[in-house]
């Protein structure tokens, strides 16, 4: 790997900078390149485009492809994979037998996709590469990296880099190894921090008499993702002298970061053409405004979503930002399909996220909103608490009531269970925040 | 034996008064690498095959150098975390694919299918190797399942080659002896970090050559 110089706030600079017609006139080259690809081989891209009366031959520019290419969503995948009886749901565009892995999504909205992968199929900007060198990552820094193992090897990246992986479980149990590695290690960065994992570091180094403060010193970056992290942990991570950077996936076709301005979540341009759409339309929403985030890959031969309807809400805007970099950034609202309509108002569950955190039994913040349909007359909420509260039960349930009606305006009904209740219902770094019942 | 130069990673093991972190060289998982296949292919593994590794992230340094093994013996790979709450990601790859080998299963996982209601023949019962870790392998066996032994003594990892056998490691790596019944290791050939009878969590006897944890014992 050719490697900038260290002081180059850019790891490739001339591709993380590039003028915007230029990043336009790459995206067309690469979009008109893919959508063949993906039309000739993607079953389920296929059948969506035969639906809609489109064919590779009718796209020439992006205007074109906005106006006329079908979209696809995790549903129409589910179902081909249901009716079809293809495991991969029709998005697996070359032979099964060439593939390396099949790796899996999260899970979050119900049952997982499986992901086929080709390793070493090129192509691939390194795109996390640009985002930790961003951070302040260097070759010959240690790196913590907190994850789980449904994605595949991802310390491969880091290793890449030529830093060195301090690698641990996604569980509150290895916070105080975590503690005790960085003081050894003093990692650069950290990767991935979750709210349950912030209270987990506080609780080890209270009982082992460390300062957090000591344990987080040698970090420039401590990156979370899954999930929002709510403001009782942001505030302690930041008492601690923690920088923080938000990472988020990109419609399952790639990944976005914050970057030193933590203004909006860098997602690279020259890997996914991102649309922002009205959510129940097709209508572009205008730069800052709410939308669908919609994307399609520019580079993944293997799984080539295109116009896959992402049900994250989000904002998106164009404008270069105070780091210098030229690529669009969103930022991450909530999920479409997490919307409850209750007495006329709506509701997601980052409207709930703080107010439920700001009582002390629930400082974890986990929660789900009890969502039956798109509507409901009452706002339900099953709520986590830690087990040294369980006698004082009725007290916590009036408190996260108050809370709730004084973010929302609306008194929730609050059943309030164990916190290991909710963080058996996993993948591990986030739990889901809606459940039907 | 100590190894010089850069770091590949620092991974995890199960010593016996707790985890350890260890530091694991370049080399290492090269030459580890370098000798999966032929440990794979005693599975009956190998090109067309499709393994699913059931393990955790601090576990990297055991797993890497077998799933990197796979993929050059030209299998495919799949990963899941050995934990309860992956237990329905698991349940949905054998569903939904066929597969030669699970390696890795954990009792943490079979608690996760116990509370999915799921029964483990459903699960398990069309693959053809599944390498269960101690404590797994007792309840596999008892639901009518043939699972080979999975064992990670501590950095090393031990695969039986058959059902109902000891468990091997790689005898050009590393040595097994024991302290009364915990599983000791040292390592034959140079590492970052140095093993000289380093006593890890697993409780055992040694038989055949190879590892057979003591029943009910969960490292």
């Amino acid at each position: 790997m050719n490697l900038p110089p260290a002081d180059s706030p850019y790891f490739s600079p001339a591709e993380e900078t590039m003028p915007r017609e230029r990043i336009e006139e790459l995206q067309l080259e690469l979009l008109l390149e893919m959508l063949p690809h993906a039309y000739e081989h993607a079953p389920v891209i296929r059948a969506a485009w035969e639906a809609a009366g489109v064919t590779p031959r009718d796209v020439r520019t992006v205007d074109d492809f906005r106006e006329r290419v079908p979209f696809v969503d995790k549903d129409a995948l589910r179902r081909f994979r249901d009716e079809r009886g293809d495991p991969f749901g029709g998005l697996c565009a070359v032979p099964p037998a060439e593939l390396t892995a099949v790796n899996s999504t999260s899970g979050t909205t119900g049952d997982p996709t499986l992901v086929p992968e080709q390793w070493g199929a090129g192509g691939r900007p390194a795109v996390i590469t640009r985002d930790f060198w961003g951070m302040g990552v260097r070759p010959g820094d240690h790196v913590a990296l907190v994850l789980f193992t449904f994605r595949g090897p991802v310390y491969g990246l880091f290793q890449g880099l030529g830093t060195v992986p301090v690698l641990f479980d996604f569980d509150p149990a290895e916070m105080p190894r975590l503690c005790e590695l960085s003081l050894r290690y003093r990692p650069r960065a950290l990767y991935n921090f979750g709210s349950v994992l912030v209270h987990a570091v506080r609780d080890a180094c209270e009982r082992r008499g460390l300062d957090p403060a000591d344990v987080f010193s040698s970090y420039r970056a401590v990156v979370y993702a899954g999930e929002p992290l709510g403001p009782r942990a942001r505030a302690l991570a930041q008492e601690w002298g923690v920088e923080l950077f938000e990472h988020t996936g990109v419609g399952d076709v790639t990944a976005a970061f914050e970057c030193h301005a933590h203004d909006g979540l860098h997602f690279w341009e020259d890997t996914a053409l991102v649309e922002c759409v009205e959510p129940d339309g097709r209508t572009p929403v205008p730069d800052g405004a709410r939308g669908e985030l919609v994307a399609t890959t520019l580079f993944n031969r293997v799984a080539p979503l295109v116009r896959y309807r992402s049900d994250d809400i989000v904002r998106v805007t164009r404008a270069p930002c105070r780091c210098g970099r030229t690529h669009a950034r969103m930022w991450p609202i909530g999920r479409k399909g997490d919307e409850v309509v209750v007495q006329g108002r709506p509701v997601l569950p980052v409207d709930v996220w703080g107010a439920v955190e700001s009582v002390d039994a629930c400082a974890m913040g986990l929660f789900q909103v009890i969502r039956p349909g798109p509507q409901a007359d009452r706002l339900r909420l099953r709520v986590g608490y830690a087990p040294a509260w369980d006698g004082r039960l009725g007290t916590v349930g009036d408190e996260v009531r108050a809370a709730v009606e004084a973010a929302t305006g609306i008194v929730p009904d609050v059943e309030l269970v164990p916190d290991a209740a909710l963080l058996r219902l996993g993948p591990p770094h986030k739990i889901p925040r809606v459940a039907p019942r | 034996m100590t190894a010089a130069g850069a770091h590949w990673g620092v991974g995890c093991y199960e010593g016996d008064t707790g985890r350890v972190a260890w530091e694991i060289s370049h080399d290492e998982i090269q030459r580890e690498m370098g000798a999966a296949p032929g440990r794979l292919a005693r599975l009956g593994v190998g090109a067309g095959s499709r393994v699913l590794f059931c393990s955790m992230l601090s576990e990297a340094g055991q797993f890497w150098p077998l799933m990197v093994g796979a993929m050059l013996a030209g299998a495919q790979l799949s990963s899941a975390d050995a934990n309860e709450g992956e237990a329905a990601r698991v349940a949905m790859f054998t569903r939904r694919l066929p597969y030669d080998a699970v390696l890795g299963v954990t009792p943490a996982l079979l608690d996760g299918l116990d509370g999915l209601r799921v029964p483990y023949r459903d699960v398990f019962g069309g693959v053809r190797v599944v390498g269960a870790r101690p404590g797994a392998y007792e309840r596999l066996a008892a639901a009518g399942l043939a699972p080979h032994r999975f064992v990670l003594a501590g950095p090393a990892v031990a695969i039986g080659a058959e059902p109902g056998g000891p468990a091997h490691v790689d005898e050009q790596e590393w040595r097994v002896d024991l302290d009364g019944d915990v599983v000791c290791v040292t390592n034959l050939r140079p590492r970052a970090t140095t093993f000289e009878r380093t006593r890890t969590a697993v409780r055992a006897r040694l038989a055949g050559g190879g590892i057979v944890p003591s029943a009910g014992r969960e490292p």
